[in-house]
């Protein structure tokens, strides 16, 4: 056995370097794939929502203080596949600026309501819930006002994002 | 230290270590003893394929009409889908040269011999458990090139003698090529053949501990001394 001393105990054997170096190579080999894959594994927590917006139509096409039905086709990409679906809203405006937009399904379970024109409410026909022209409850089971999707003005166009899920009140 | 010892004692993996990693292997010098490599290669990137053809599969449909969508999806939409996905493409390949040049550096060798045999009848097996993979995941993207080959394979199985119209129907689920192909081929791809490698990869490595490396064979000139 050799006596160490000074450089000799700084000395690495050639085996333990080959052994620490394939380590470290099969460690950064080990890393960069097994990264790979559990960063594409794990991608779908990071993905945002795709936002698209649907175009209602023309912002002088709304008659001001009334609630118009808007019937509109919803193009939700779903992976690799696109569905379609039918669907409508309440618009309402004030000035022809500011628009609100809401979900047409009465808050408590889901029925579609309808305009009355004689009263100026919204009526459900499964409970009989009333809503005001701005959406809140009047009357009925209805645990909230009636929902609203988000919607901005852009080329004198009404969009919206219908989203699906309840909003929380 | 107290983790190891309790691992160790009710496991015996310290022997399985010294059995695996710790084995006696024959001394090979120069470009030789790169060939020793090829066999570890390959199973490197078998596991390569194992991982990132789990990862494909989350998002692959094997239906007609969505199977080049959903790779198309995999490419532009999925965060490292097109490099998860060339690693399976490219490994693909690397696969199938590196099993062929281990065969033939066993062969070359002569390491086939006794008592070897049973060895090189499993990497037989594996090797054409390799083809197999080659040829059913090469139809799964669905193009043009796919369909093509798959139907050149298919002709090819048409033309054995007596049974070749049946056995081409076998393969392709029914008369044409088409949806029931697919979904068969997906099926060999990632359930019947994995579940047989799995087993062939086991039985091969367990020879190769078994009997140990054969050692390189002697120039004629070191004969005898």
């Amino acid at each position: 056995m050799e006596k160490e001393t000074g450089q000799d105990a700084l000395k690495v054997s050639r085996r333990s370097f080959l052994g620490w170096a394939a380590g470290l190579m099969g460690a950064a080999i080990a890393a960069i794939l097994g990264g790979s894959g559990f960063g594409y594994f794990i991608s779908p927590a990071f993905k945002k929502r795709e936002e698209d917006w649907v175009n209602l139509g023309r912002v002088d096409q709304i008659r001001l203080g009334v609630p118009t039905k808007a019937e509109f086709t919803v193009r939700k990409r779903d992976a690799w596949m696109t569905t379609e679906r039918r669907s409508s809203a309440w618009i309402l405006t004030s000035n022809g600026k500011d628009f609100t937009v809401f979900d047409p399904k009465c808050t408590h379970l889901g029925c579609p309501y309808r305009w009355d024109e004689a009263t100026k409410k919204f009526l459900c026909p499964c409970h009989a819930a009333v809503f005001d022209v701005d959406g809140s409850v009047v009357k009925g089971p209805p645990p909230r006002p009636l929902d609203r999707y988000p919607v901005k003005v852009s080329s004198g166009r009404i969009l919206i994002l219908p989203l699906n899920e309840q909003r929380k009140t | 230290m107290r983790a190891w010892t309790w691992i160790n004692e009710r496991t015996g993996a310290g022997k399985i270590w010294e059995a695996l990693f710790a084995r006696k292997i024959p001394e090979a010098k120069g470009w030789v003893a790169w060939l020793y490599t090829l066999g570890s290669a390959s199973l490197f990137v078998f596991t390569i394929q194992a991982v990132t053809g789990a990862l494909l599969a989350m998002n692959y449909v094997p239906s007609p009409d969505h199977a080049h969508d959903s790779i198309r999806f995999i490419e532009s939409q999925v965060f490292l889908g097109s490099f998860i996905r060339g690693l399976h493409h490219w490994g693909a390949t690397f696969m199938v040269v590196l099993v062929a040049l281990h065969m033939l550096r066993v062969y070359f060798m002569a390491a086939y011999k006794y008592p070897r045999e049973a060895t090189w009848l499993v990497g037989v097996v594996l090797f054409l458990l390799v083809m197999g993979f080659s040829f059913t995941g090469y139809l799964l993207p669905w193009d043009q090139k796919a369909y093509w080959a798959t139907m050149v394979g298919a002709n090819i199985a048409g033309q054995a003698p007596a049974l070749g119209s049946y056995l081409a129907k076998i393969l392709k689920g029914g008369e044409d090529l088409g949806a029931a192909t697919l979904a068969r081929f997906y099926s060999l791809h990632v359930l019947v053949l994995p579940m047989t490698i799995a087993v062939a990869i086991l039985a091969h490595l367990f020879l190769v501990v078994w009997h140990g490396i054969s050692e390189p064979p002697l120039k004629e000139s070191n004969k005898g001394d």
